[in-house]
């Protein structure tokens, strides 16, 4: 039995069930949307061993052959990014199932968030550029609804921003994809690296390049193109915030253009430089923009910008190691990105106000919170023995190795900055004095609880991830990246 | 088990390990009374102890990765060690601590980095660079700087005396105090030593840092009321001995330096445990208001007399042989510069100048500490009863002792076993005979004691009531703290500007970081101004220049 279509056919078909049958009871619907995104971790867990193996999976869709049909592919990069998005989406799942029920709807909620997930896992294993583009707009659909969910006026303008901006990619994206068909003829993603290798490179290809780096950077929030994303994670519901920065912008933005600028073109040198410099803007933009933040969601929603741009210049590197150490950043960001946002949404549940000024001494009162916060905030800091320290030393001994020192130098600063900021949420949000008026304040239900305390071990443990033992896992999907236009050659052989 | 690559005990870092064991087990006999009955104990000593570890780990240890992620969790020890204290200004300073301490963990990368890409390995033994370009000198000073930060040199020194003000006497005494100060200067010797190959101006460059911080914070420290805040800066100045003699580059008074690092953590932290002692008996550590406590505690009065003539640098006090130790090394430096380094020159002279005058300010500190708090009139401390218990000032005693032993017997027990093994070819300009000096010394103090004691040679005492604006005034109230003596200071004209200006945090790096950092976020928050239509302008703007970029280079 194949499981590539699986991850497709999941949350699509959890979405339609829920849709229809989950006004009936409350339970059907945390049961039913727990249990798909259960199994689309457990699935991607076990799809591991695929490329672990050596061995890439084809899907031909509807039997049709490639490249007439769509394909779906399931090599190392591909299972990195499944357990990644998996991962964070079955625990928002647990999340939300208590963090919901203060809105109304939550079937619908669940039915957009399985809608997104759809998308985002179709982004990660179809074959085909149009199927991609497809399956990017459902995610990014669904995620302007679930931004509006609190149909609030906040709400609803940071939604209207994201749709407006968001719409603007797509279209630059569509076009790009539009005259790549025509060079090319064909949409097919290993057909076409096979044809763009075989033909000489021309200057449609240059701005097709700059077409997708707009496109995909404005879904992943590189500077300057990130101006939607400070409105649009924080006014989501917190499970979604955390989806939004955890995972989204980076399946959205950072896979796609890791696919594109590196298996499907010819590797452009300048195109890369490029990228690194956009990274080290967002880096140093998004840090000390977060800095004079006083909304705990706006704050994060700013280091994500800056988090992004870490991983942006490891893969702008094109070395081993800063693809290592971006891939790496990439999935750690999600776990501790997804935690602080969940962290975010608890005490937003427990005392209804983001205002870190109005905070204090939280500590005594939630210390589960308190303590994932400080596992979370130390490993984004890059503070060792946390997964975060880990990447970035990985991205900076990768920036030294190609001889980057500036970038280098830069990301250091960046990451002082990241503390500080980070100090001051601690300070704020949950040590020192109690404030009177929070003296009931209560920890939260055990569902949230329960998903802050996965994601805080995952925090430790996931530094690891690079250690000789548990390196293959991230090597994998490296060695994919590195292959450029090989992606060519080993979808073709599997093919035939 | 095979330690080599990555660890190594040579005869730097052997003593140092032995230092560290010491305050440890000192401080946990301490805490059992000191925290008694605190909340989060379980984690206090948790961190202690974890402390201790990883300070073990940073001493011995080889391999520059091991160094940069132990050290890193030291600063993150710290963190949680200050917030234990739990309340509004701890939960502060501990930001503002772990602001400079782990930032300067991430230039240390930075560094670590930089050496990793130029000798192509992270084994501390076989690393030695000489500064022939940019990027060694990089790499030394973001190394200097994580170690400045340990130790609390300036410019980055400015968590130490919140430190030492706000958090639990027993974290300030354990790691700013002792054990901070050991690895960092540490940590600055080795790189020093082994690491890089010094040249004239990275040692001019430490020397003059060494001296601006003896002065500056020994400046800061005269104007204090509170003994915490005074021993902080305290803390701060005398890192400038060591960095100042490890500066010189000469091995006298390289050896100087290291010496001192280890008189500086035995002095201070029995100063902060003899203070602990007297904010457990009266609750309060302003100056102002405690005094004539030596009747009170006299143990914990000797003891503390003992720690602050050492760092006064009175013989035969150990803090007197270090420093004697560094102002050699000075002197051999000026010695070694001929007629044609005139500026080099004078900038020693600077510097020897600067460190004797800073001796001389820090005993008069340090006599309006003891006469404060021990001497002079008794203040409003009601609940004083008797001595601290034998938990508490044992640990005092011990460090006392110990001050005494190194300096008296300074050249057969601390030099021979820990210093000259650990720092080659020392030759002496002038010996020091301590054994024959400190019995002069005590020859000259038996004397004085039994002519005071001669009959007619007393002094009568004569205590009446101040007649004062036509009324007779209880002599309570006209307490004489000796603290406003030193207000003369802070009032001249030239120094009381740039007081003003440190009191607002003018020199601290903390502050003016954190202005400039804001005025930029300023600047980009006005960019940020919510209309839609600007946002698609920018994304307009940066697909021109991509357009630029790309396409036509």
């Amino acid at each position: 039995m194949m499981i590539l279509p699986l991850f497709v056919v999941i949350p699509l078909g959890g979405a339609f069930l829920l849709s229809l049958i989950g006004k009936l009871d409350k339970r059907i619907n945390d049961a039913l949307a727990n249990i798909a995104t259960f199994s689309l971790l457990v699935l991607s867990v076990f799809a591991i061993r695929y490329p672990l193996a050596g061995k890439v999976l084809v899907y031909k869709v509807g039997g049709w052959k490639p490249p007439i049909g769509i394909c779906m592919v399931l090599d190392g990069l591909t299972s990195f990014m499944l357990v990644t998005t998996n991962l964070v989406s079955c625990l928002v799942a647990i999340y939300s199932i208590s963090y919901m029920e203060r809105y109304t709807d939550k079937y619908r909620f669940y039915t957009l968030f399985l809608l997104m997930l759809a998308g985002m896992n179709g982004v990660i294993v179809t074959g085909d550029l149009f199927n991609l583009f497809v399956f990017l707009e459902i995610a990014s659909v669904a995620s302007y609804a679930l931004v509006a969910f609190g149909t609030e006026a906040e709400e609803l303008e940071a939604s209207f921003k994201y749709t407006i901006m968001s719409s603007v990619a797509s279209s630059f994206i569509l076009l790009g994809i539009a005259l790549l068909y025509s060079f090319s003829s064909t949409l097919n993603m290993a057909d076409m690296a096979w044809v763009l290798a075989q033909r000489n490179s021309s200057l449609l290809l240059y701005f097709v390049a700059v077409l997708f780096i707009m496109g995909f950077g404005l879904k992943a929030a590189i500077v300057p193109f990130h101006a939607w994303l400070p409105d649009a994670h924080p006014s989501a519901p917190a499970s979604i915030s955390a989806m939004l920065s955890g995972v989204v912008i980076k399946v959205l933005g950072v896979y796609t253009l890791i696919r594109i600028f590196f298996n499907l073109f010819p590797i452009n040198k300048t195109s890369l430089s490029v990228l690194m410099f956009l990274g080290t803007v967002s880096i140093l933009a998004g840090v000390i923009l977060a800095l004079s933040q006083w909304d705990f969601k706006r704050l994060l929603a700013y280091h994500s910008i800056s988090q992004i741009g870490y991983i942006i210049l490891g893969i702008g590197l094109g070395t081993p190691l800063g693809i290592t150490g971006a891939l790496f950043h990439l999935f750690n960001h999600s776990v501790f990105k997804s935690l602080l946002f969940l962290n975010s949404g608890a005490v937003v549940y427990a005392l209804g106000t983001r205002n870190l000024q109005e905070m204090g001494g939280l500590k005594e009162r939630m210390p589960l919170t308190a303590n994932t916060s400080l596992v979370a905030s130390m490993s984004i800091s890059g503070i060792p023995p946390f997964n975060g320290f880990w990447s970035k030393l990985w991205i900076i001994l990768a920036c030294m190795q190609s001889g980057r020192i500036l970038y280098a130098f830069w990301a250091v600063i960046g990451s002082i900055l990241t503390l500080a900021s980070f100090m001051k949420v601690q300070k704020y949000a949950f040590w020192g004095k109690l404030k009177k008026q929070w003296e009931s304040v209560k920890e939260v239900p055990w569902p949230m609880q329960l998903a802050m305390l996965v994601l805080a071990v995952i925090c430790i443990l996931s530094g690891f991830l690079v250690a000789p033992f548990f390196s293959a896992f991230i090597d994998s999907a490296v060695k994919v990246i590195l292959s450029g236009q090989g992606y060519a050659h080993t979808v073709f052989k599997m093919l035939r | 088990m095979k330690l080599y690559p990555l660890f190594r005990l040579d005869t730097l870092n052997g003593f140092i390990g032995i230092f560290i064991g010491l305050f440890f087990v000192l401080i946990l006999i301490y805490s059992l009374d000191f925290m008694w009955k605190k909340r989060n104990l379980l984690q206090y000593y948790f961190y202690i102890i974890l402390t201790a570890l990883f300070s073990l780990v940073v001493v011995f240890t080889n391999d520059l990765r091991l160094l940069l992620v132990f050290w890193g969790l030291l600063g993150l020890t710290l963190y949680l060690l200050i917030n234990i204290a739990d309340d509004e200004k701890a939960s502060l300073t501990a930001k503002k601590t772990f602001i400079i301490v782990g930032g300067s963990d991430c230039l240390m990368l930075l560094g670590i980095a930089i050496i990793y890409f130029l000798s192509g390995t992270f084994q501390m033994d076989k690393i030695k660079l000489s500064f022939n370009s940019s990027l060694t000198n990089l790499a030394y000073l973001c190394l200097v700087i994580a170690c400045f930060a340990k130790a609390g040199a300036m410019p980055v020194h400015s968590w130490i005396p919140d430190c030492a003000e706000y958090a639990p006497l027993t974290v300030t005494a354990y790691l700013p105090a002792s054990l901070d100060k050991l690895l960092g200067i540490y940590l600055l010797a080795r790189i020093s030593l082994d690491l890089f190959v010094m040249n004239s101006i990275m040692n001019i460059f430490l020397m003059i840092i060494g001296a601006i911080t003896i002065i500056a914070a020994v400046m800061m420290a005269l104007i204090q009321h509170n003994i915490k805040r005074l021993l902080g800066y305290h803390a701060v100045s005398q890192v400038g001995y060591m960095v100042l003699g490890i500066g010189t580059g000469v091995a006298v008074g390289i050896a100087g330096g290291i010496f001192h690092m280890l008189n500086h953590a035995i002095y201070k932290s029995c100063l902060f445990l003899s203070t602990a002692n007297v904010e457990y008996r009266t609750k309060t550590s302003e100056l102002d208001k405690l005094g004539g406590l030596a009747k009170i505690l006299p143990i914990t009065y000797l003891s503390c007399l003992v720690a602050s003539l050492s760092i006064s640098g009175v013989p035969p006090f150990n803090g007197f042989v270090s420093k004697w130790m560094v102002y050699q090394g000075i002197i051999e430096k000026l010695t070694a510069y001929s007629a044609q380094f005139t500026a080099q020159r004078f900038v020693a002279i600077l510097c020897l100048v600067a460190a004797m005058f800073g001796s001389g300010l820090t005993l008069a500190s340090f006599m309006k500490l003891i006469h404060g708090v021990f001497l002079g009139q008794d203040g409003d401390n009601k609940q004083v009863w008797a001595e601290v218990s034998w938990r508490m000032w044992l640990p005092t005693v011990i460090l006392a002792v110990v001050c005494i032993v190194f300096g008296v017997f300074a050249y057969p027990v601390p030099l021979k076993l820990f210093i000259f093994p650990a720092v080659k070819g020392i030759d002496f300009i002038g010996t020091w005979h301590a054994g024959l000096s400190t019995l002069l010394i005590i020859l000259g103090l038996v004397l004085g004691i039994s002519i005071f004691s001669l009959r007619d040679l007393k002094p009568v005492f004569r205590k009446d009531r101040p007649f004062m604006g036509a009324e007779t005034t209880a002599l309570e109230l006209t307490k004489v703290s000796g603290v406003e003596f030193y207000n003369t200071i802070k009032e001249l004209k030239v120094l009381s500007f740039i007081y003003k200006k440190a009191e607002a945090g003018f020199f601290d790096i903390y502050e003016q970081g954190k202005r400039f950092v804001f005025a930029i976020g300023r600047g980009l928050q006005y960019l940020h101004n919510g209309v839609l239509p600007s946002y698609l302008v920018w994304c307009l703007l940066g697909m021109l220049g991509l357009f630029y970029v790309i396409i036509f280079k």
